[in-house]
């Protein structure tokens, strides 16, 4: 019983851990305060769901919902490119918005807020994720290979125009660098991954519905960016541990289920708030938020 | 007789959204941040004036203006306790709403946690049997909404035009240095944005209750239009807060005739996402300090 408990816990770290770095992504190492993560994230396991509810493999599944994620990414970015800070903090907002009115309303496809139950535990080459500890084994190597390749990415040649666009975006414009198209590319990598953990999260939990991919949903990713650090994955990788861990001790402290849930929105927004007031660098972070 | 219907439709929640966007904008007009925090204030007071009224049983007036002062403490305590210390740091306008953020999941989650997540109905006044009007239905409580906001917005506009505390705003807001020369306070107009503000929200909030059932995350849905509502009519004035309180209103309501109505929700995000990319300081907006052209 406990075992299956720490299983659990481990499954949701590795999922946000790989959301947390998809979103450091764009955030710290690209300077683009992206709110519209959620929504990826929501497409991801949307599209995952779908495909193998409807009889498709789960690695078809899993690859289609970080592509379909990442054109999303590409749609986003496409219109956004000239927005910078608030303003594009509130235009990501919108689409995500957006992304969950259709899951909410487009009911011939996602059945609204009804949901989609009874999503099949993934399976690959006839193996079947059914137990959690073996869901764990997949979703560590998920997690493992995402954090290689954003860490690959940020330290690659490529990683580093990001962070010159972020730091200085017109000097990176003169040394001749296409800014947008880097923009572009950064935000559907970033998806990509949102769209990974999507459906890794789908075929988890076995049902979704609009109510999983809400503002509320963003504030432990957001907090984890930001108490981790801009622009440091090793402080992301500590910061989704800790996050994701605080306010477990509440269900022991015998607080009803009711509680339990805005009791810990409660403890990540004060925590954001007391991050943003006294360290906004974040524990590990290099760069301040501009 | 569907387009006045619609048209009074329209009418009713342009004069809620009006005062949601016109509180939002005065403080964006000096502090120069999105106070997302602004719809929780209006949860939370429409709350308190639940826990007031219908739990406590207090007189109606009473209990309304304490809600309206709890509203404007509120935001004041906000400014005091994260917003001011933020500045003071120099914190950047983007670390400055993330905290509003924070700040307005904190609130919803308080409400959750003190009233519950079930639909509240304050009820104080019952529904009066509509009044025919060119075909179309409206209750008195719908005309008291109208005109309560219409008499608010002239008082504010007449705020900001004629006292010395309005002018002093609209200095601040227009270039905050320069008002500081002569002899403003900028904290001291920030506070005070934050009280007027707030207290604005206060009363929206109360109209709000009397209409609707309240749910914790009201004020997501109303921040959501609120700051629509600004960015149409141009963020940071006032009067375009008002007209894009309303065009917002019947784009609502005139939408649902083209769209299923679940796509109700939709259409604010869809007209703030057009008008951040393409008229991004919206029709009667002003520039944002800094900003070149």
């Amino acid at each position: 019983m406990i075992e299956e408990y720490f299983i659990h816990l481990l499954i949701l770290i590795g999922i946000y851990l790989i959301l947390a770095i998809s979103l450091q992504l764009s955030i710290g190492f690209t300077g683009l305060l992206n709110l519209g993560h959620i929504a990826f994230f929501a497409v991801g396991a949307y599209t995952s769901a779908l495909l193998t509810l409807n009889g498709f493999p789960f690695c078809i599944g899993l690859l289609l919902a970080g592509l379909i994620a990442m054109l999303f990414g590409f749609l986003l970015s496409w219109p956004t490119k000239k927005l910078k800070g608030d303003y594009l903090a509130l235009a990501t907002l919108a689409f995500s918005f957006v992304i969950y009115a259709l899951a909410l309303n487009w009911i011939g496809l996602t059945r609204g807020p009804l949901g989609l139950p009874g999503i099949p535990k993934p399976s690959l080459f006839g193996f079947v994720f059914s137990s959690n500890f073996s869901f764990l084994i997949l979703t560590v190597i998920i997690a493992l290979i995402s954090y290689v390749v954003i860490k690959k990415t940020v330290s690659s040649p490529f990683g580093k125009v990001l962070e010159a666009v972020r730091d200085d975006e017109l000097a990176a414009k003169v040394l001749g660098k296409n800014t947008f198209k880097m923009k572009t590319y950064a935000l559907g990598i970033s998806a990509f991954f949102a769209g990974i953990a999507g459906s890794l999260y789908a075929h988890y939990i076995t049902f979704i519905d609009p109510s999983s991919f809400t503002l509320l949903q963003l504030i432990p990713i957001l907090t984890i960016v930001i108490i981790g650090g801009l622009a440091s994955l090793r402080g992301t990788l500590i910061a989704t541990v800790i996050i994701i861990l605080l306010p477990e001790p509440l269900r022991f402290i015998g607080f009803s289920s009711s509680i339990i849930g805005p009791a810990r929105q409660i403890i990540y927004a004060l925590l954001l708030l007391l991050i943003l007031i006294y360290r906004p660098k974040g524990f590990f972070g290099r760069v301040n938020l501009k | 007789m569907v387009f006045t219907q619609l048209l009074i439709n329209g009418l009713i929640v342009g004069a809620i959204y009006a005062l949601v966007a016109s509180g939002f904008s005065l403080i964006y007009s000096t502090c120069k941040f999105i106070h997302f925090a602004h719809g929780a204030t209006i949860a939370f007071s429409a709350y308190v004036l639940y826990f007031l009224f219908s739990i406590l049983n207090l007189n109606f007036g009473f209990a309304v203006i304490l809600s309206i002062i709890f509203a404007s403490l509120l935001g004041y305590g906000m400014n005091i306790f994260v917003y001011k210390r933020l500045r003071k740091r120099k914190a950047s306008n983007v670390i400055l709403l993330l905290s509003s953020f924070a700040l307005l999941i904190l609130l919803e989650s308080l409400i959750l946690i003190l009233f519950g997540a079930d639909v509240k109905t304050i009820g104080y006044i019952n529904v009066a049997k509509g009044l025919e009007f060119f075909g179309a239905i409206i209750t008195p409580l719908q005309i008291f909404i109208i005109l309560i906001s219409f008499i608010l917005l002239i008082g504010l506009f007449l705020f900001m035009k004629k006292t010395k505390m309005g002018k002093a705003i609209k200095a601040v807001s227009d270039n905050k240095n320069v008002a500081e020369i002569v002899g403003i306070s900028s904290e001291k107009i920030y506070t005070w944005s934050f009280i007027i503000g707030s207290a604005i929200a206060g009363i929206a909030a109360i109209l709000i209750s009397l209409e609707q059932n309240l749910a914790p995350t009201m004020g997501t849905n109303l921040m959501i239009k609120g700051f629509t509502a600004a960015i149409i009519g141009g963020i940071g004035s006032i009067p375009g807060a008002i007209l894009g309180a309303y065009l917002l209103g019947f784009a609502e309501n005139f939408g649902i005739w083209f769209l299923p109505s679940g796509y109700k929700e939709a259409i604010a995000f869809i007209i703030l996402f057009i008008f951040l990319l393409f008229k991004s300081r919206g029709i009667l907006g002003i520039k944002k300090r800094g900003e070149k052209e």
